[in-house]
């Protein structure tokens, strides 16, 4: 199989999911739509936990740099304010621990 | 117009990340044997980069070209999730909907999501500016080769992690709404440890949100919680 077709494969895959969701604007019964209410909330704890262990044992650092971003972004709203506290934090418990 | 920069400001804090990342993968692409060419017509067609990832390395190993396709759709069919519920929150046509769709990714619904902004302009700045810095360091990457460092030894790995940790938080209103977060973050973490990449959100997705919604039975769905609640961060 060709590159080309692979990878025409993959934008069909892709694109695809992304599409099937925005168009499926049937209406939904009550159900459903707390459902669709809870998916961020899901996602987002979903993409947050499973790196916290990380690949070579970091898990305290992780754990403590992930507890400063969350404080500080939840304090003052706005998002890069956690992002870089807790990256400098990540980054000095990485040398120092 | 001042939607359109406004979403694509707001996506410049994620670039810490996004920048290494898309360098790495240009990298892991070119040592599988791919071409310059080749390297940027995955993030110019696909953008997805963990899928993207798995591919290159997929490519690497000889694997066939179904194994590569159907790896990319268990990555990435999390998106339709996204897709169903940004239709819900934000107003959009056809064309806006094949345009925005094509561009979508756990970035930028998480920051439209958490942000107070409900039009296309704010999405689709967000999902440019994302798309820009992903194609630009692909190139950059793909030219550099090996002078470019493993983005996980020096630590930026991390940067999308605490991105949706920051998103996630002012979400948290009800009870309710912490329980699926702390149900959602285990689940993820013990099914993670089993299955790879994109697998683990989806399934997660789908079970945090259905456990939420039995939670709420008794309530009316057209209660604004979610989105008085997210008129936070970013």
């Amino acid at each position: 199989v060709s590159f080309e077709l692979v990878v025409l494969g993959m934008v069909a895959v892709t694109f695809g999911s992304r599409l099937l969701g925005l168009f499926l604007t049937v209406p939904l019964p009550p159900f459903w739509l707390r459902f669709i209410r809870f998916v961020p909330i899901a996602v987002f704890a979903a993409l947050v936990t499973p790196s916290l262990e990380g690949s070579r044992g970091e898990g305290v650092e992780r754990v403590i740099a992930a507890v400063i971003c969350g404080v500080l972004a939840w304090r003052t709203k706005q998002l890069w304010i956690g992002l870089f506290a807790g990256m400098a934090a990540f980054w000095l418990l990485r040398i120092v621990l | 117009v001042k939607e359109f920069w406004l979403g694509f400001r707001a996506l410049f804090p994620l670039y810490l990340g996004v920048v290494p990342f898309a360098l790495a993968f240009a990298v892991t692409a070119r040592a599988a044997g791919l071409s310059v060419w080749e390297t940027q017509v995955l993030s110019l067609f696909v953008f997805a980069g963990s899928s993207q990832f798995s591919a290159a390395q997929l490519f690497g190993t000889g694997a066939s070209g179904l194994t590569i396709i159907l790896t990319t759709f268990l990555l990435n069919v999390r998106h339709a999730l996204y897709g169903l519920s940004l239709a819900r929150e934000v107003p959009l046509n056809t064309w806006q909907r094949i345009v925005g769709g094509f561009f979508l990714t756990d970035e930028n619904y998480g920051v439209v999501l958490a942000s107070q902004r409900r039009s296309f302009a704010f999405l689709l700045g967000g999902e440019l500016s994302l798309y820009i810095a992903w194609n630009a360091f692909t190139l950059v990457g793909a030219l550099a080769g090996s002078l470019v460092p493993d983005p996980a030894s020096i630590g930026v790995d991390f940067v999308f992690p605490l991105s949706f940790l920051a998103l996630l938080l002012p979400l948290l209103r009800a009870r309710a709404e912490i329980i699926v977060a702390v149900f959602s973050g285990a689940l993820a973490w013990i099914v993670s440890s089993r299955l790879p990449g994109g697998l683990p959100i989806l399934i997660t997705g789908v079970v945090g949100s259905l456990l939420g919604a039995w939670l709420t039975r008794g309530e009316t769905p057209k209660t604004p919680t979610l989105e008085d609640a997210a008129r936070e961060v970013a």
